[in-house]
């Protein structure tokens, strides 16, 4: 244990020197909470690529584990204590990390919140609209649905900030079709397997249903109607690289994809540079607002084409890029290296 | 004395250990001082709960697989009493009923397990899913609020009247807290007839029976005390994050890592609160370092992971080695 440690001091000691040769590159911070999801997976290598291409970042600190607020409070005072410029979260929820953001913006270090809101007032906000995000697909799958019947309603994790923003969303589209009943609604907890599970067991057990709306966990339900050869349904998903494909080559699937773009991470790297440049945006709040592509309209197929990409891994979104935010090539967020890597 | 030594020993070693990863962490961040002396503290203060509760389980012979579950229903139960009143909040009674819960849940976990004999590991893992389900039926989101008056208990480091600031700089409260609540509970109760029994059941639970200690009130103590320390560790999440939070937090597993590497053997009968609670401290110290070193987030589970195993059979072949001589 000890040469490894002596090991990785080496190469501390090492890089603190290279850093101070290659001057005033700024050194920032990351924090996630969801290990293991593809979305947050793209996030990450999206700040990566994003800090890579800027050429202005000299070191990132990423803290990437599961755990709760409480353990981000940990991540985000480690990374104060690490000495960082900035910090780029994803925050477990909107109040419980409010404390230790405090902290860093009152030692002069600048935080984004990106994907999610946070409520302390002195951080920067750059998230998706999940709110709309929900609205726009409900209230397009209940069109699709001829304004009747039920609907089976796959949240995302119980209790995430997130999956309550898109509640609102969803809830809001059911409001304006007094016909749409809910015939199921479970929890994914934004697992591939769990998801496919829940399907199954619904097909399984004959609910009748008309509609089927996934918080993001999608492709397995498609692959589960097909494995239980069940009469498709229109369903409404995310941007995923797997779904999007199957909206094309599934025969008789109808079905959108409704951007929620991981990339918003590259974004948050930019945005943190561009205040560390003394560029402040206007407003405190960011929102990138969702888009949806449906495999119905011409429109729709054309968005849908041009988002394809074999070479993404099927649980990653496609939108891998946020115009006029980040400025990383393809490659380099698949090669997901970061500066010094 | 001999085994008295060697427990000692352990703890003493894991101290040397701590204070090791201290000075390296203090070589690779020269600016590492009283700050974050104080938010290590305060990182590690639910882990050192959840870790306490679990330890006086294993003690007795057990395991509890509902820690963190029960820490999320103390959590969400304060949060949601505590909010709407502001500052008003009649803190120190919701405090105790939290406390009293957690004691209740415990007990309710140790009646099942004496009551349907059915094995620990498998009563608490279901009970984990139980308390899990009433967390997220208390509150279904992250919400609620805590008193501030509450959450400055833990916030900063010790100040006393007469003593210069500089002195105590260094002692954070969150310690004195941890110190202080575990103590309260610990030290009466291990030096009383029920402490001698928790040892006894967990050592050899046949002797024990034939010694005329009772094994099943004795258990259902045991669970009741892990559910008050789990408790404790549900206000202090809500402590540190001013919300309640129904989902549990990654505190079961490192709870369990914290136990085997602070020195009770998970057969029950050995150990103490101390050298877990120690434990947490150098498993919450790695973190910062493996954060301060910019270490690969995948790569920083496997290096944890390698301490921890590492340690533990260092220590084991230094007892084996103790006992040949």
């Amino acid at each position: 244990m000890k040469r490894l440690f002596a090991g990785v001091a080496l190469a501390a000691l090492a890089s603190v020197t290279a850093g101070a040769a290659s001057a005033e590159g700024y050194k920032i911070g990351i924090s996630n909470t969801v290990q293991g999801n593809g979305w947050r997976e793209e996030m990450v290598c999206a700040m990566k690529a994003q800090a890579l291409a800027s050429g202005k970042v000299e070191s990132l600190n990423i803290a990437h584990r599961n755990t709760d607020a409480a353990g981000q409070l940990e991540d985000i005072r480690n990374l104060i204590q690490a000495g960082v410029d900035a910090i780029v979260v994803n925050p477990a929820n909107a109040d419980g990390i409010n404390a230790a953001i405090k902290e860093a913006t009152d030692a002069g270090i600048v935080v984004v919140a990106v994907d999610q809101a946070v409520t302390e007032p002195s951080a920067y906000i750059l998230s998706n609209d999940q709110t709309g995000y929900a609205y726009l697909g409900a209230k397009w799958l209940f069109e699709q649905m001829g304004g009747k019947g039920a609907v089976v309603y796959m949240r995302g994790a119980a209790g995430a900030g997130a999956d309550n923003d898109r509640d609102v969303g969803f809830k809001k589209a059911l409001a304006e079709f007094p016909d749409i009943t809910v015939a199921q609604e479970v929890f994914t907890g934004w697992q591939q397997d769990q998801g496919k599970q829940q399907m199954l067991d619904i097909l399984a057990s004959g609910i009748p249903f008309q509609g089927v709306w996934t918080s993001g966990i999608d492709n397995v339900i498609v692959d589960a109607f097909l494995e239980s050869k069940a009469p498709l349904v229109p369903i409404v998903g995310a941007d995923n690289a797997g779904f999007v494909g199957q909206l094309s080559s599934v025969p008789g699937l109808v079905g959108a994809a409704v951007t929620n773009p991981g990339s918003v991470g590259g974004a948050g790297v930019e945005l943190a540079i561009q205040i560390l440049d003394g560029k402040k945006p206007e407003s405190q709040t960011v929102l990138v607002t969702p888009d949806l592509w449906d495999n119905v309209s011409e429109e729709g197929k054309a968005k849908l084409a041009a988002a394809a990409n074999p070479n993404l891994d099927p649980n990653w979104p496609v939108s891998v890029s946020i115009p006029g935010w980040t400025t990383y090539t393809m490659d380099q967020i698949i090669a997901c290296k970061g500066p010094g890597e | 004395m001999s085994r008295a030594l060697r427990r000692n020993g352990w703890v003493l070693g894991l101290v040397v250990l701590f204070l090791a990863l201290l000075a390296f962490t203090k070589a690779i961040q020269p600016g590492f001082g009283a700050s974050g002396l104080e938010s290590l503290a305060r990182a590690a203060l639910p882990f050192a709960f959840a870790t306490a509760a679990m330890a006086v389980v294993v003690i007795a012979g057990g395991i509890d697989l509902s820690v963190a579950s029960m820490m999320a229903v103390a959590s969400v139960t304060a949060a949601v009493l505590m909010q709407g009143h502001g500052a008003g909040a009649p803190t120190l009674p919701i405090v105790l009923a939290v406390l009293g819960l957690g004691v209740a849940m415990g007990a309710l976990n140790g009646l099942l397990v004496v009551l349907t004999r059915v094995p620990d590991i498998v009563v608490t893992l279901a009970m984990m899913y139980v308390w899990e389900g009433a967390a997220l039926l208390i509150l279904n989101a992250p919400g609620g609020a805590a008193d501030p008056a509450l959450r400055a208990i833990v916030l900063g480091p010790v100040t006393l009247p007469f003593v210069p600031a500089a002195w105590t700089a260094w002692l954070p409260k969150a310690v004195v807290v941890l110190a202080v609540a575990v103590a309260v509970v610990w030290v009466p109760l291990k030096r009383s007839r029920l402490g001698l029994s928790i040892y006894a059941i967990g050592s050899d639970a046949t002797a024990a029976f034939r010694s005329g200690v009772a094994i099943g009130p004795v258990k259902v103590a045991a669970y009741a005390v892990a559910g008050l320390f789990a408790a404790m560790g549900g206000l202090s999440v809500t402590m540190g994050t001013g919300i309640g939070e129904p989902i549990p937090g990654p505190y079961l597993l490192a709870a369990v890592a914290a136990v085997v590497l602070g020195g009770v053997a998970l057969t029950g009968g050995q150990g103490g609160l101390l050298g877990p609670i120690v434990a947490v401290f150098i498993l919450r110290l790695v973190r910062l370092d493996l954060t301060l070193m910019s270490v690969d987030p995948n790569v920083t589970a496997i290096v944890e992971g390698t301490i921890m195993a590492v340690v533990v059979m260092a220590g084991g072949l230094i007892a084996l080695r103790g006992r040949r001589a």
